[in-house]
């Protein structure tokens, strides 16, 4: 308890106040830009870092992260291009209720949403977090592998088209994984000896093809009166959630915070999968889940009460275990590294004042965020009155210096062109390419959690079933998937017994 | 006046003023504009961080800004690629670490020849990536341990941060003249192979970030991967000193296109040597757990070059080399 006081004081000195200031400002801004992802923004802000207190630091940087998950879906809500992977659930029914001209309550309710699952994490982090960061150690590949399973069954529910489409659209995705170099023996595949693609295609390219430059491809296929006029508002209560819209958000969001918090303190995927795992939940639980994909808000609240309490939560086994469960926390741990500060289970002891101050200083951040962001919402959507012939180009231009900016490497944007047209015949075609994107980061995963797992478990496929987390993962799976089956079959039952 | 006169008249201008720059350029110094140093790794690694620090630094010597950007890929070999078929003008240079340098052009297809495409400009430290167990683990020597993967074929499992590099084939190599079979669990980096090792997962990690679980008495070292023992680590023995094959220098460094002009090549090694030598480099190596260790051109030049071969006929030996 009194670590938690001291963080709060620590963390409410005016110097830490303004670098927490100026990390979930700039995390917005890069949230925004697609291919600009916070790890980048990160790495540019490290030299300054080398001057700074080590809590000021991290408390700038961990800003960053946690502000880009509320900019990413700025974008991801009014032009359907995801800012960040975390936030493409939130192109679907985030842009649905931008189209339908509810803009302005779409883009209130992700920064509200976010700053309850915030608060939520916060409070998750003082009380359980440090006693929850062992259960790092329980998720091995082994676990990880029927998770994401349990992931890829998720998405077939998610889609708005037939399950059969569904599942065609994710063997896509895992074959597109397959690009690059073979995890375990460095092979080639499908690389046609472009160096680029020895690492395979990139997330952020593929989304902000599929999405961004297909959604220009689609303007520009529709004739000019044939284009949703999208109504913007003008008076602040139009722009703002309205009664109706909270009170179907208040159980997603916390259901929506609770998954992104245990999830994201795994190592891997936690945040992604956080997100859509928080879609399925709303969509089965729904009373209407046809709402879903049409605009329904609870599709977007849970989604990113998700994976802004994942982003919090991510801090955990960093901090007390020193072990960086992504990549932007890889970069985190370099910062503190440099500072001479090695994170691990004693940093709590040896330096309260980085480890609870880092924590309170999220209690800060989010309340930051959501009083820079709630008054932006009118700004953004007016963004949405420029004429279709002068932000299509911006956003294709946009889209382009996205996908540059991620490695410096033009073959990226030809791969982001090629994903565009892609996108564009896929869903002139009737199928959906969420399953593609999200079928294309588990697969990565997937591989290389199985072929890991079957080398732990001496090559013996028994490895899956003989770990208690594992195999309940799995059995979660089966359930879901026989979820339907068993529905139809109660369908037919049901009546006769009703007559009876 | 015609035309003729008036185009070889403005032709005859601009010569002279093209002319007047250029001398001006020369005239500036070296440098007189940014200079970008390429990373070929992801953010966030020792790489990144010590050469954003030497980034830091060197803006303040040399009077222009040192432009970072990480070109990350296929084992370093895109970024490094990128900067060996660039100009040799002095405002383009990567950063590099051993392995795409001496083991990947052995092993894989990489777009340069690093004996011929590089201009070696400095070495400033090495690291370390020690063959090391858990605490609690029953191995206490290497010798435990490989005996154990020799009465035991496949049943250790090990795992290291960096795929393909200098610790991974050493320790391999050592693994074969030891006659132990052993199975490598392949991961992403360090954090990684560590967490799969606190998680009870594999038995031995072959990594270079090992000093915060060392100190916080996680892990247990067995043996060094590299020539140079471990800091504060004398009783660990190295490779070498086991007597096998291969014992790699895990060294960091930058490196230009060939052909650099002497002027810039003198300009670095100074530059280079004083950032090295200063308290504050010293201070950041110390906390990465490397030990600073300056070379100049020529010295980095012939100690590269001896590696190069030196591990091109070790892998050869051992069967691992491109066909």
């Amino acid at each position: 308890m009194a670590g938690i006081l001291g963080g709060l004081a620590h963390a409410a000195l005016p110097a830490n106040l303004l670098f927490c200031f100026i990390g979930v400002a700039l995390g917005t801004a890069v949230g925004v830009l697609p291919g600009i992802g916070p790890t980048a923004t990160i790495s540019l802000l490290l030299p300054i870092t080398f001057h700074m207190e080590p809590a000021s630091a991290v408390i700038m940087l961990g800003g960053i992260y946690y502000g880009a998950m509320y900019g990413g879906s700025i974008t991801s809500i009014l032009i359907r291009v995801p800012g960040e992977a975390s936030t493409v659930i939130t192109c679907i029914d985030g842009y649905e209720m931008a189209r339908r001209g509810r803009a302005g309550p779409a883009l209130g309710m992700a920064a509200f949403s976010s700053f309850i699952a915030g608060l939520i994490a916060v409070l998750g982090m003082m009380i359980v977090g440090p006693v929850l960061a062992r259960a790092a150690y329980h998720f091995g590949p082994v676990e990880i592998a029927a998770l994401v399973v349990l992931g890829l069954v998720m998405v077939v529910m998610i889609s708005s088209a037939s399950s059969l489409r569904a599942m065609a659209m994710i063997a896509l995705g895992l074959l597109l994984s397959t690009i690059g170099q073979d995890f375990v023996t460095g092979e080639e595949r499908f690389t046609f000896g472009i160096a680029t693609l020895t690492d395979g295609l990139g997330l952020a390219v593929i989304a902000i093809g599929l999405f961004g430059v297909s959604e220009i491809l689609m303007l520009a296929g529709q004739r000019e009166e044939d284009r949703a006029v999208i109504q913007s508002p003008r008076r602040l209560r139009e722009l703002l959630p309205n009664r109706e819209d909270w009170s179907r958000s208040g159980w997603p969001i916390l259901r929506g915070s609770f998954l992104g918090f245990f999830l994201g303190l795994l190592p891997g995927a936690g945040a992604l999968v956080s997100t859509f795992a928080s879609y399925v939940l709303e969509k089965k639980l729904a009373r209407q889940p046809e709402r879903f994909g049409r605009g329904a808000i609870e599709g977007l609240s849970g989604p990113e009460a998700s994976n802004n309490a994942a982003a919090q939560s991510a801090f955990v086994p960093l901090l007390s275990l020193g072990i960086p469960p992504n990549a932007v926390m890889g970069v985190v741990l370099g910062a503190l590294m440099i500072q001479g500060i090695a994170p691990g289970p004693r940093l709590a002891t040896d330096h309260p004042d980085i480890f609870w101050g880092v924590i309170a200083s999220m209690l800060f951040g989010n309340i930051m965020l959501v009083i820079l962001n709630v008054p932006m919402v009118r700004l953004f959507v007016s963004l949405l009155r420029v004429p279709t012939r002068i932000l299509a180009p911006c956003i294709l231009l946009f889209c382009a210096v996205g996908a540059y900016s991620i490695n410096n490497n033009m073959v990226d944007v030809a791969v982001a062109m090629i994903c565009g047209v892609l996108g564009y015949v896929l869903r002139r075609t009737g199928f959906d390419p969420v399953p593609l994107l999200i079928a294309f980061v588990l697969g990565g995963i997937l591989e290389k959690s199985v072929r890991q797992a079957l080398l732990i478990g001496y090559g013996s496929p028994y490895v899956f079933v003989e770990r208690p987390i594992a195999l309940s993962l799995l059995v979660v799976a089966v359930l879901l998937l026989l979820l339907p089956l068993a529905r139809q079959i109660l369908a037919v039952v049901q009546p006769r017994s009703q007559s009876t | 006046m015609n035309i003729r006169h008036v185009v070889s008249g403005s032709l005859a201008i601009v010569t002279a003023l093209l002319a007047a720059t250029s001398l001006a350029q020369a005239q500036a110094g070296y440098p007189n504009k940014a200079i970008k140093l390429v990373v070929p790794y992801n953010p966030g690694g020792s790489s990144d961080l010590t050469t954003r620090f030497i980034a830091d630094m060197a803006k303040d010597i040399l009077g222009q800004p040192v432009v970072v950007e990480n070109r990350p890929g296929a084992g370093g070999t895109i970024g490094i690629g990128s900067v060996a078929s660039s100009a040799p003008d002095g405002y383009t240079f990567s950063q590099i670490t051993a392995s795409p340098i001496i083991v990947r052009p052995h092993v894989a297809n990489v777009p340069y020849d690093p004996r011929k495409d590089l201009t070696f400009l400095g070495r400033y430290m090495v690291t370390h990536a020690p063959f090391a167990v858990k605490a609690d683990s029953p191995f206490k020597t290497i010798q435990d341990a490989l005996s154990f993967a020799k009465s035991n074929p496949g049943k250790l499992r090990w795992a290291v941060g960096a795929p393909q590099g200098g610790p991974h084939l050493a320790t391999e190599a050592m693994l074969r003249a030891a006659g132990a079979q052993a199975t490598l669990v392949p991961v992403n980096g360090g954090a990684e192979a560590l967490l799969a090792l606190m998680g009870g997962s594999i038995e031995a990690v072959v990594v270079d970030d090992y000093a915060r679980p060392l100190r916080d008495g996680e892990i247990r070292l067995l043996a060094e991967s590299g020539p140079v023992k471990v800091k504060g680590a004398p009783n660990v023995p190295t490779y070498r000193e086991l007597g096998y094959p291969l014992s790699p220098t895990i060294f960091y460094g930058l490196v230009g296109p060939a052909g650099l002009p002497s002027e810039v090549v003198a300009k670095w090694n100074a530059t280079l040597k004083q950032i090295v030598e200063s308290d504050k480099f010293r201070e950041l190596t110390d906390r990465i757990n490397a030990t600073p260790f300056y070379g100049n051109s020529a010295d980095f030049t012939a100690q590269v070059k001896q590696d190069y071969e030196q591990m091109g006929k070790a892998l050869a030996d051992l069967g691992l080399a491109k066909k």
